[in-house]
């Protein structure tokens, strides 16, 4: 096993984030190597200078700041929200008046037809007497009748008679087969 | 938590009473969680201004998920993943990583660097080293290295597996060391 395969473990080493086991190997290797001693050196300092950096404390007014937007977001949001509410309500109430206020069609229209008086029937002494056997001829097949069409050149011409308020003048209105 | 679901029953119920008491809950909440969100942002990001944007939306999304957040098991780990996460497209957005080659010049030389590099010069080093990471890196490295969460809290709040969150971390590690080192030695 060369530097570079121990290059991994020996950043988790830096961190303490080995198990004791491993951290025995890797603590084994360092000390036979100098190359991995200053790979570690670096590690340990650049981590540690890290923690520096950012150990810092972030101004309060920061803090102030963010929540002040925030907050700010919230209510203009929850403004706008209840903007709507009202906006739907009114929506909802003017349907609710216009379905209440519709015209309607007449009751007659809507009640029921009621039954047509029956007109009372006479009654009627029927004598029934059986019939005669009757010999029913052989079916035969029926043909299709052929309908006799007329060719449109054969249709009588249309006459239209038009009387005016003048006796004396009638208006004949002779029209063509093709309607010319 | 028990604001949190007070807060939550309040938006629940609605009226203008109830949301003016839940405004006054949620803001006890956030002042309560301010500083984890903030400073994580920070160190994320590397710039104040742009950690106040991320944490103001982070407090936002937690305000719209109160009841969600409520049945949460744990409400830290909820609010670092999504900080992170916000982090992350704010980042994306703004195309903030300085690769390794793009490291500035020093303003001066000297025999030792390390020795004669002052505490700024140092601290501006790192900053600079963490932007260098991929997000997922800066991520890991920042919880666990800053924040102090232990590997399976990180991989939690992260959504990844322990296997990978030491893999990142162990890279992050290597990579800020040399930076650090690859800043100084051109110094020589």
């Amino acid at each position: 096993m060369n530097c570079r395969d121990w290059e991994d473990r020996i950043a988790l080493y830096a961190g303490g984030d080995l198990a004791a086991a491993e951290a025995q190997a890797v603590e084994r290797h360092v000390a036979a190597c100098a190359g991995c001693q200053s790979l570690l050196g670096g590690l340990r300092g650049s981590l540690e200078t890290l923690r520096q950096a950012h150990g810092e404390p972030v101004d309060a007014a920061h803090y102030a700041a963010v929540r002040a937007r925030v907050m700010g977001q919230l209510e203009r949001g929850l403004d706008t929200r209840w903007r709507h509410a009202w906006v739907y309500a009114m929506v909802v109430a003017a349907v609710a008046l216009t379905v209440a206020v519709w015209p309607r069609p007449p009751e007659s229209l809507l009640a029921p037809m009621p039954p047509a008086p029956v007109a009372p029937v006479a009654q009627v002494q029927v004598q029934v007497q059986p019939a005669e056997p009757v010999a029913h001829p052989a079916p035969h097949r029926m043909r299709p009748r052929k309908l006799a069409m007329k060719s449109p050149e054969s249709a009588e011409p249309l006459v239209v008679k038009l009387y005016t308020n003048d006796p004396n003048v009638v208006i004949y209105w002779i029209t063509g087969s093709k309607g010319e | 938590m028990k604001t949190l679901a007070l807060v939550a029953m309040a938006e629940a119920v609605g009226g203008p009473a109830a949301r003016a008491a839940d405004r006054a809950a949620f803001e006890a909440v956030m002042r309560r969680q301010e500083r984890l969100v903030l400073v994580t942002a920070l160190r994320l990001l590397g710039n104040i201004e742009d950690a106040k944007d991320a944490s103001q939306e982070v407090f936002l999304r937690l305000y719209r998920n109160l009841g969600k957040v409520e049945r949460e098991s744990n409400f830290q780990a909820w609010l670092y993943r999504v900080t992170v996460n916000v982090c992350h497209d704010q980042g994306r957005k703004r195309k903030r990583t300085v690769p390794l080659e793009d490291v500035p010049d020093p303003a001066s030389a000297a025999a030792d660097p390390h020795q004669s590099a002052t505490g700024a010069e140092r601290q501006r080093v790192l900053h600079m080293s963490l932007r260098a990471l991929s997000g997922k890196e800066r991520a890991a490295l920042v919880l666990r290295d800053l924040e102090g969460l232990s590997t399976e809290e990180v991989a939690r709040a992260l959504g990844s597996s322990e296997a990978t969150v030491r893999s990142q971390i162990s890279k992050a590690r290597v990579k800020m060391r040399d930076f650090v080192e690859r800043y100084f030695r051109r110094r020589v």
